[in-house]
């Protein structure tokens, strides 16, 4: 489609979308022969967009291939691919498979270039380049890092990693014992490799990098270890750190000077990373930055969340704690501080607000806003203005009953004395659990429907909290916190919701949390994985299951979609099972330790019978 | 695991403050000592009851692992855990392991969560008390700290004690029909 000039494309569109219908109508065989012979329809760009809505910034690459993490600076995961529509979608089915070699979660997403598909697999963190335009499926390269095996130890939530940037010929990612590599896209050969995080006081890296300006933006993990979390840019063609900016701690670390605009009062004043602490608590306070991250080239700024602070027990650190459980937008060339929102201020419940920013502009209340949309841990779903940090609306999207709602004066959200845990005091059924209403699962927006797709917990939990000490590379939680389902009798819930209203518009109800992400495509279709093992497809109008296959392990990661070399349209998804959910949660292990045996977890009690542990790629077409 | 009294968790965060940099002054100053035992350590791979005979280091005696028809090269030392079965020693192995943060990694009751289970009956590095206090000590590959930096090895000791100690449950059926554990995420 690359090659296809503008006007081109619509008359092949139109053309696309005719046959189409009549193929439907007449047998459904037909749709899927037909189909096959279109080269990868592009859905008209303007006319089916709803007025005033429009993605912040367009799809990274040409329109069939998946560049960065989320396709696009906007954290949109949205394709304009739409030869998989609601009219056929059931005659999806698996073109090829691949196995990473690896049992552990496969969070994250596979890179799509040049008729290559690029893979990251969990710790070991093993890269593949794949050939897409060989029968088979060769491999090109197969790059294994050095990377130390300690850090297996060191990671709260399963070994995963989020997945790879592509820029300049490389390909950038983070290793979990803190390093963060590039390797040459065509060779596979390490370019370089700089040593971000130290290990050994338990800061591991799982997020995925992107590119802003020649610099890769990276972040740390480990904000259950004590760790103080940083965001930093690298130079891509060296590896050379070119600034980091700590979230915690005083002014001139946190990068916060002259450019800082916080929207609101109490988000003012000097060094408030350190004095919102008490004493020097704030170098073992977490705000680490291991979500996604997204970039408005207008504004030139990015925008990153905040983990939770460290420890748990909140009676170990008054204050509000700035600014962990935080959403930050910052400068794109310098790091520093351009505005902040705390979401959770003073976090009690480890409401991490590390979930994706998706930047969109939106229709409110008859004017066009620069919005960023944030579905938190805490179970408010915010429409923010991403150049001041104003806060448009908050709603709750799950099931909550810790706030019973923000004070719009304050953006700060108002409290229920009885869900607030203190060490010593059994708190019991506060929701969301600590896993959130969302946790890493990234959503989806679709210009054409106007809305979000969002896969969401629906879990509660017991808090009890009592007094740790920090011992340096050992967890820093001192909590225990017991999940279960929550109300409904349903553990998660995939959503269609107005962001412009904070109104759920459609849901599938899941047996599971949803734990892997969305993506919406041109077609009209949205793509999602369950815990439990179900890839499915649904019409992203009116929520209506079109198809589901299942895969060969619970699906922790997001969708992709690309134009192979044969025209057709492409869905591909990883199975493996894992992260928080897989191992600590349900508490299935994977099969190949023999000294690992683990009685069932509560909280997902019959997981395991559905699904056990995998490394694989699904790769799916019509 | 809950901590019995206001002074013993001070005792226990006494004991840790001597090796980490957030030591409470006022705890440590109600502390009246660390954690002791009524016995003593009879081994140890710093303290050796005997000298080496040959070598200054000297083999732990793991019989799994002994090579069948291996010449012996000296005195293999065995390391035998002075607490073995001791009921006040089990008990404040149970406040160690959450004292130390080993609750975190390895779950409540050694029901496994970041780290392995300690649980099952089955160990990566062999389950004899000395295999347990090694691991422990010396720390493991992947990702178990070194203790024995940190800590006496009479607690370490304690910490075996309590963990050999530990009901074993028979996990290796699994029919989705049997009992659950309550588990935290992170």
């Amino acid at each position: 489609m690359r090659a296809v000039p503008q006007k081109m494309r619509f008359f092949v569109s139109f053309v696309f979308f005719v046959v189409v219908s009549f193929a439907v109508s007449a047998c459904g065989s037909g749709s899927e022969k037909k189909a096959s012979t279109d080269t990868a329809a592009v859905a008209p760009a303007a006319g089916t967009t709803v007025a005033g809505t429009r993605i912040a910034t367009p799809h990274a690459g040409p329109p069939g291939e998946w560049h960065m993490p989320a396709g696009d600076y906007a954290n949109s995961r949205y394709s304009t691919l739409a030869s998989i529509t609601p009219a056929n979608a059931a005659n999806l089915r698996a073109s090829w498979t691949f196995s990473t070699g690896v049992l552990r979660g496969h969070e994250g997403q596979p890179l799509v270039i040049d008729n290559t598909m690029y893979v990251i697999t969990p710790y070991p963190n093993v890269a593949y380049a794949i050939d897409l335009a060989q029968p088979g499926q060769p491999l090109k390269w197969k790059f294994r890092p050095e990377n130390s095996q300690q850090a297996i130890g060191r990671a709260c939530c399963d070994v995963v990693n989020r997945g790879a940037a592509y820029a300049d010929g490389k390909i950038f990612y983070n290793l979990l014992d803190g390093h963060t590599v590039a390797v040459d896209a065509t060779s596979g050969r390490q370019v370089w490799r700089t040593r971000m995080g130290n290990l050994a006081k338990g800061e591991t890296i799982t997020m995925a990098p992107i590119v802003v300006k020649n610099r890769l933006i990276v972040g740390s993990s480990g904000g259950e270890m004590g760790v103080r979390g940083w965001i930093a840019a690298l130079d891509i063609g060296t590896g050379r750190e070119v600034w980091r900016a700590y979230n915690i701690g005083p002014d001139r670390d946190v990068k916060v000077g002259p450019k800082f605009k916080p929207f609101y009062a109490h988000d003012r004043g000097t060094d408030l990373g350190a004095t919102t602490w008490p004493g020097d608590t704030w170098k073992t306070g977490g705000g680490t930055v291991w979500g996604w991250i997204s970039y408005d080239p207008e504004l030139n700024l990015i925008y990153h969340g905040t983990s939770n602070p460290g420890p748990w027990n909140s009676d170990q650190r008054k204050g509000d704690n700035k600014w962990t459980a935080s959403i930050l937008a910052r400068d794109g060339d310098t790091g520093e501080m351009v505005w902040a929102l705390q979401v959770t201020p003073h976090d009690l419940w480890d409401y991490d607000a590390v979930n994706e920013n998706i930047l969109v502009d939106l229709p409110i209340k008859g004017v066009t806003r620069k919005a960023l949309v944030h579905f938190d841990r805490n179970g408010f779903a915010y429409t923010i203005d991403r150049a001041t940090g104003e806060v448009i609306l908050a709603a709750p999207y799950v099931p909550m009953n810790w706030s019973p709602g923000i004070d719009m004066q304050t953006a700060r959200p108002r409290m229920v004395p009885e869900k607030m845990p203190a060490q010593g005091k059994k708190v019991l059924d506060i929701c969301p659990s600590l896993e959130g209403g969302k946790n890493q699962q990234p959503a989806a927006f679709s210009p054409q429907t106007g809305l979000f797709y969002v896969p969401t917990n629906n879990l509660c939990m017991d808090f009890e909290s009592h007094e740790v000490t920090y011992i340096a590379g050992t967890p820093f939680i001192g909590a225990l916190a017991p999940e279960k389902g929550g109300p409904g009798g349903y553990r998660g819930e995939f959503m269609a919701w107005d962001a412009t209203t904070g109104k759920k518009i459609w849901g599938i109800k899941e047996p599971y949390p949803v734990w892997g992400g969305a993506l919406v495509t041109a077609g009209g279709v949205v793509f999602y994985g369950t815990l439990d093992g179900w890839f499915k497809a649904a019409d992203a109008r009116t929520g209506k299951v079109l198809w589901k296959f299942k895969v060969g392990s619970g699906v922790v990661g997001n969708p992709v979609t690309y134009t192979g070399p044969d025209g057709k349209q492409y869905v591909a998804i990883y199975a493996g099972l894992g992260g928080d959910m897989g191992i600590l949660i349900a508490g299935d292990v994977a099969a190949n330790l023999p000294y690992d045996v683990r009685e069932r977890g509560s909280t997902l009690p019959d997981l395991a019978r559905w699904t056990s542990w995998g490394g694989m790629l699904f790769v799916f077409s019509l | 695991m809950q901590l019995r009294s206001r002074a013993e968790l001070s005792l226990l965060i006494f004991a840790v403050s001597v090796t980490s940099a957030c030591g409470d002054e006022s705890s440590a100053a109600q502390a009246p000592q660390a954690p002791t035992s009524t016995k003593k350590v009879e081994a140890s791979p710093t303290a050796a009851s005997r000298p080496a005979e040959r070598d200054s280091l000297r083999l732990i005696a793991h019989d799994e692992m002994l090579p069948v028809g291996f010449p012996a090269g000296g005195s293999l030392m065995t390391l035998t855990n002075p607490y073995e079965g001791d009921k006040r020693a089990i008990g404040i192995g149970a406040q160690l392991y959450v004292a130390y943060n080993c609750i975190d990694c390895h779950g409540a009751d050694g029901s496994g969560a970041m780290g392995p289970s300690l649980a099952d009956g089955r160990w990566h590095f062999g389950g004899s008390a000395g295999a347990v206090f090694e691991s422990i000590y010396q720390g493991r590959p992947d990702g178990m700290p070194q203790y024995g930096a940190r800590i006496s090895n009479d607690q370490i000791w304690m910490l075996t004690a309590y963990l050999r100690a530990l009901p074993k449950k028979d996990l290796s059926t699994e029919n989705f029909t049997g009992s659950t554990v309550e588990r935290t995420g992170h």
